[in-house]
């Protein structure tokens, strides 16, 4: 905009403000030098207003994005939204005596707790995040900013659940948001949830597939739900527990061709242990992008402005000295 | 006015010397500090069915109210002084559920619209739409969040099922304790509303015979004092301004229909929140040069032009 008052530039050399007329031109001696001197004068007065309405249109280098090797690794976070998850997390069953105090917070903002310390304490890290319930939606693309992080996390823990989930489709999602992206580190799904789903085989056949090629590694903290059940099989297995949906879900994590491992977090301390065991593991190579801010330029083109108006206040005042000794000479 | 050859040399040189002590100031003047106002917001879009009604417009182009609500609400972002938070959360059913808490809008203005463009009907997770509940579960959720957003809920206030006039759902918060303004988007005619299906596609409109026309208490009862036959238009969708205002007036909010400017939604949202002064660096540099230029020209305009200074 303020490019299109350039053409004053101009103005210098069609100005004659201070241009003395002679009554004869060929009274005036010819001086090669004072016309070399004009004519920088001239340029020089350009100059001085091209770099100030350049300083003026804000000039800078644009915000850059540059790589750089850190240790770290990248991690889509699946988090459980269904109303189950509004339940008191490792709550005591109700027919025993409540000897030790339980905490009555629910399983939601427990994980959300968590997952906030487990952000704040890997700083390179590019985190991404999934609303899943009854359709799962990208959220949060894979980000290095940590407040929209963090501040999708706080949000995941506050409100109710909403209804049912599927996992299915937040796994896919999860690792169609790694899709076409350059490989810069290790990458992992982290799945939190109290519950399972049955796949179907063609459902099992295209996760196999999409973990692969992406090369992901997952997650699962599964928060219990029904006391003394493990997500793996026992000898003293209450017969209940053989159908479960998180056993079969289980079952074919295991056996996924890429890293898989499950952690059970039955207390608070375990839940604590399993962040802190994935933090542990996680610490490899990473190539992060970092933003460099926008510089501005105003600066330099300040400083040719400046330049060019000291010699031309020299030059001025140098001819107005040199005119009142003029004029003193008439007078006498 | 006519001046002398000497007095112009040195009124020229008096000039010359103050442009260059504007632009050393320009260069050198430290940045002072000033104080802007800044808010935290929570955006909430409605996604419901009727949002997907095109009777919206973005650069001349008629839109649907949720393309317009989006691109609205970005704009809006953009619009927010740098040190405002905002935060972002989709209303479908009876509640609105907050996806990202308030983050400072020019840091995280990327992944505010990465999120925003995520909008969309199949995040719907039923296929009602109780604008009044929503309005009020926000309330209930600001209160969570640490400072208290002001709520800017940007709906068309269709309520289906439709509301008892005398049944209005009950609000057990103080109006007015949680800051908020609703943003009405749609137009004054009563259009048909694209119907979607359990994953979020458009199938058709909805047909009269496919929605409720009464509110859930009326359509109950067989006497016709409370069961009051009425135009069955249920199934059509415009702005609901009265009842948007009333809903406004019960909660405490201003009520802003189809504003046309961002920086007019951002106005509105400054009134009513409790701004907190944030101080930020201010560089002068842009009003000292404007002026060094502005005298500059003056030495150079050729007034030879327009009069005569022939001496």
């Amino acid at each position: 905009m303020l490019l299109w008052l350039m053409p004053l530039v101009l103005l210098p050399w069609f100005s004659h403000n201070t241009d003395k007329t002679v009554a004869w031109q060929a009274m005036l001696p010819h001086d090669r030098l004072s016309l070399v001197v004009t004519l920088l004068l001239k340029l020089l007065s350009s100059l001085l207003i091209a770099s100030l309405l350049l300083a003026l249109a804000g000039p800078h280098i644009p915000e850059r994005i540059i790589e750089r090797s850190r240790q770290g690794a990248e991690f889509v976070i699946l988090l459980d939204r269904s109303r189950s998850m509004d339940d008191i997390f490792a709550r005591p069953p109700r027919n025993t005596l409540p000897i030790e105090a339980f905490s009555t917070r629910s399983k939601r903002t427990v994980s959300g707790d968590y997952l906030l310390e487990f952000v704040k304490r890997r700083p390179d890290d590019r985190f991404g995040y999934i609303l899943f319930s009854t359709r799962a939606t990208e959220i949060l693309p894979l980000s290095y900013n940590r407040d929209a992080i963090l501040a999708t996390i706080e949000a995941g823990a506050l409100g109710k659940g909403l209804s049912k989930t599927d996992i299915f489709q937040a796994l896919s999602k999860a690792a169609a948001m790694f899709e076409g992206e350059a490989y810069r580190g290790s990458r992992n799904i982290l799945l939190i949830s109290d519950g399972g789903v049955i796949l179907n085989a063609s459902e099992k056949a295209q996760l196999q597939q999409r973990l692969a090629e992406m090369r992901i590694n997952l997650y699962w903290i599964y928060l219990r739900t029904v006391r003394g059940m493990t997500l793996d099989e026992q000898a003293d297995d209450n017969l209940l527990w053989l159908e479960m949906p998180e056993r079969k879900l289980h079952t074919f994590f295991k056996k996924l061709k890429t890293p898989y491992q499950a952690f059970e977090a039955g207390s608070l301390k375990e839940f604590a242990a399993a962040i802190e065991e994935i933090h542990r593991q996680q610490y490899q190579a990473l190539i992060v992008e970092e933003r460099l801010p926008k510089q501005s330029l105003a600066d330099w083109f300040l400083a040719i402005a400046l330049f060019s108006s000291l010699v031309l206040t020299l030059a001025r005042l140098y001819t107005s000295w040199g005119v009142k000794l003029a004029a003193q000479a008439d007078r006498f | 006015m006519r001046l002398s050859y000497q007095k112009r040399i040195t009124l020229t040189a008096i000039i010359m010397v103050v442009a260059l002590m504007l632009v050393m100031a320009a260069l050198w003047m430290p940045h002072i500090q000033r104080d802007v106002k800044i808010m935290d917001a929570l955006f909430v879009i409605d996604i419901t069915d009727s949002m997907n009604v095109q009777d919206a417009t973005v650069n001349g182009e008629t839109v649907s109210r949720l393309d317009w609500a989006k691109e609205f609400t970005r704009r809006t972002f953009l619009d927010m002084p740098c040190g405002a938070h905002a935060g972002l959360a989709i209303f479908s059913e009876a509640r609105s559920l907050i996806l990202m808490n308030p983050v400072e809008v020019c840091n995280s203005y990327h992944d505010l619209t990465q999120m925003l463009n995520q909008f969309d009907p199949h995040m719907a997770w039923a296929r009602s739409s109780e604008v009044s509940k929503a309005v009020y579960t926000a309330i209930r959720q600001a209160k969570e969040i640490e400072p208290e957003p002001t709520i800017v809920f940007v709906t068309d206030g269709h309520e289906s099922p439709p509301l008892h006039e005398s049944l209005f759902p009950k609000f057990d918060g103080k109006p007015g304790e949680i800051h908020g303004v609703i943003v009405g988007v749609g137009g004054e005619d009563l259009l048909p509303i694209p119907k979607t299906n359990e994953q979020g596609e458009i199938e058709g409109v909805w047909g009269v015979n496919d929605v409720m026309h009464q509110d859930v208490y009326a359509s109950l009862r067989s006497d016709t004092t409370t069961n009051v036959p009425k135009a069955r238009t249920e199934h059509l969708s415009s702005q609901k301004k009265s009842h948007l205002q009333t809903l406004a007036d019960r909660v405490g909010f201003e009520y802003v229909s189809s504003p046309t400017k961002p920086g007019k939604l951002v106005d509105a949202i400054r009134k009513v929140s409790e701004t907190r002064p944030q101080t930020i660096d201010y560089d002068l540099y842009a009003w000292f040069s404007a002026i060094a230029l502005a005298l500059i020209l003056l030495v150079y305009l050729p007034y030879g032009w327009f009069i005569r200074t022939d001496d």
